[in-house]
């Protein structure tokens, strides 16, 4: 039946567990060939002076029409998806895109998610006069401290509130999340969950 | 509404501290607080009161209304009534959940409340269940939901307002059909 | 310990506007743009007094001793004005995204008084617009057969829902809503009164979020 393989692209990117499927080539390529075929047999009905007299040719030549709008619908679906998809890879990672997601764009979604970086960059530096981040402050502040213990003796440490503090192995502090995340990355700190 | 946006908002509330310093009033963006004598209660916005409280800087005093006798004559008031009742705070549960997993030795009965609290909420919730039940079945265009309280209302979303959308895109779909059809004969 | 940090300094006596009406105005708007199915007018000159504002606090806050326990307090707020801001910005940057065409097709029908959109906005919306309009040409439109090359088409049906339902609070009496009838009910009117909550259908009170008189909850 037509528009069988424009679905099976939407579904199986749709059903995809991987953060970034790869490509589907061969797929949308099968379905330009199926609306080539498609689109050549109508023109060609088109053109066609015989009578029609129960009217089957105009019901088919509609028919291929509207498979031609659904593959058509179904292709724009999956590019617009997929974009979706590398847009809200600008958000979580940055403008540099991590490898493994790279390896499966194709080189135009490689442009775009680059081309969306720098319209991004221009609107955010034109926010406000001075420029904001949007990127940063996604989620709403905390008011309490984080408890942190030390993994190693790091030695004195400088708080926000300007206390100095020691930190030694196994010794456990009150800090602001903002400060203590880049030390639990290191693997300095690591939180104390209750 | 994330959940952890629901608290935000309710952060801005005011609780009463009294501070073991002393200091001026601070002037915040969003007004003054203070100013601050030791020992003596004053009005700040909950976020400050559990960083305040967090550093040892002061005692947190639970609102009236975070008191056993008090919840449970509203948890009485709620069950006798068919509408939603006034809530003290616009914030209720989370100013409870805040409140009470920071002051553990400043609040007495603290088990206790939050028991009461979590019963409030379940006659709150339950009632507001049947109502979307009825609602969504009647397909009224709209309802009154006075006094319900933001995480209330959170907890019913995207469910009903999304229900309601889909209801109303049959409606259109059916009037649709209905108008052709109607105009065939 | 008396301080004798001048705390005037951190408002500016010469705004019309109070800093903490702002922020209550920038609170208000985060909250309808969040609900509101359709791209709400830009409160771009709030954003940008409290972006001053901010900027004015951290400078003084430099001022003080680290171990002063005002610095700390700022900070804290400075960090919930920025979520509400950057919140606010993200939730109307996705509306723009999601119905490009649609949302500069109604901006080109309000004079430049009456925009909607920031000028910031405006300008990545049409770059944005000619991003996606360039990349399904590569990757689609180029390849197919000559009648179905367009894509504004496909555009075209990519717009907000208003009929969407909506929470909100009357913030003064308005009386004479209709709500529109469906297939077997006839139009509605409802009276809000101040301080109502209701849940209804976003159309019929659009006028309503713009003018302050409802509040998107």
């Amino acid at each position: 039946m037509f528009c069988e393989k424009s679905l099976k692209l939407i579904k199986e990117f749709d059903r995809s567990q991987e953060a970034m499927p790869p490509f589907d080539d061969d797929g949308v390529r099968q379905v330009f060939e199926e609306m080539r075929g498609l689109y050549d047999q109508n023109v060609a009905a088109a053109n066609d002076t015989t009578a029609d007299p129960d009217g089957t040719a105009i019901s088919s030549i509609a028919i291929r029409h509207a498979a031609l709008e659904r593959n058509k619908r179904c292709l724009m679906a999956y590019v617009f998806n997929r974009i979706r998809k590398v847009r809200n890879m600008r958000w979580q990672f940055g403008s540099i895109l991590p490898p493994e997601i790279k390896a499966n764009l194709c080189e135009p979604e490689i442009q775009w998610f680059n081309n969306y970086s720098k319209c991004l960059a221009r609107y955010m530096k034109s926010i406000g006069g001075q420029g904001l981040n949007l990127a940063q402050d996604v989620k709403p502040p905390k008011s309490l401290y984080v408890e942190v213990r030390s993994l190693i003796d790091y030695g004195k440490f400088e708080l926000d509130n300007g206390e100095v503090v020691l930190l030694k192995k196994h010794s456990t502090h009150l800090m602001s999340r903002a400060q203590c995340e880049p030390l639990i990355i290191q693997g300095i700190l690591e939180q104390i969950s209750h | 509404m994330d959940p952890s946006e629901v608290e935000f908002i309710a952060e801005k509330e005011l609780v009463s501290i009294v501070p073991n310093f002393t200091n001026n009033e601070v002037h915040l963006i969003s007004g003054d607080v203070g100013p601050f004598r030791a020992g003596l209660p004053v009005n700040v916005p909950i976020w400050m009161a559990l960083n305040l409280r967090q550093r040892q800087k002061c005692r947190i005093i639970a609102p009236d209304w975070l008191d056993v006798e008090k919840l449970e004559a509203l948890i009485e008031g709620e069950k006798s009534n068919r509408f939603f009742t006034k809530m003290p705070s616009e914030h209720y549960m989370v100013v409870a959940q805040l409140l009470l997993s920071a002051v553990d030795d400043d609040i007495p009965r603290v088990e206790e409340i939050r028991m009461a609290v979590k019963d409030l909420w379940d006659v709150r919730i339950s009632k507001l269940r049947s109502s979307v039940d009825t609602f969504i079945k009647t397909g009224g265009p709209h309802a009154r939901l006075d006094y319900l309280t933001t995480m209330e209302i959170n907890s019913v979303r995207p469910l009903l307002p999304q229900a309601l959308d889909f209801i109303d895109r049959l409606n259109k779909v059916l009037k649709k059909l209905t108008t052709f059809v109607f105009s065939l004969y | 310990m008396e301080d004798t940090f001048g705390e005037e300094d951190f408002l500016n006596e010469d705004e019309p506007v109070a800093a903490h009406e702002v922020l209550q105005t920038l609170e208000d708007a985060w909250l309808n743009e969040k609900f509101c199915p359709d791209l709400l007018p830009s409160q771009d000159m709030y954003v940008e007094a409290m972006m001053e504002q901010i900027q004015q606090m951290e400078d003084n806050l430099t001022k003080l001793k680290k171990t002063d326990f005002r610095v700390e307090v700022h900070h804290m707020e400075l960090a919930r004005i920025r979520y509400i801001i950057t919140s606010y910005l993200r939730t109307r940057l996705e509306k723009i995204e999601q119905n490009t065409a649609f949302i500069l097709e109604q901006e080109s029908t309000r004079g430049p008084e009456n925009a909607y959109m920031s000028e910031g906005e405006l300008n990545f919306a049409r770059e944005f617009l000619a991003l996606q309009e360039n990349h399904h040409k590569q990757l689609v439109l180029k390849h197919v057969p000559p009648p179905f090359q367009d894509f504004m088409s496909t555009q075209q049906s990519l717009v907000p829902n208003l009929r969407s339902h909506v929470f909100l609070r009357a913030k003064k009496d308005v009386n004479g809503v209709v709500i529109e009838g469906d297939r077997d009910t006839r139009d509605e009117e409802v009276d809000l009164e101040e301080n109502s909550q209701h849940i209804m259908q976003y159309k019929p009170i659009a006028n309503l979020v713009q003018d302050g008189s409802v509040q998107l909850i």
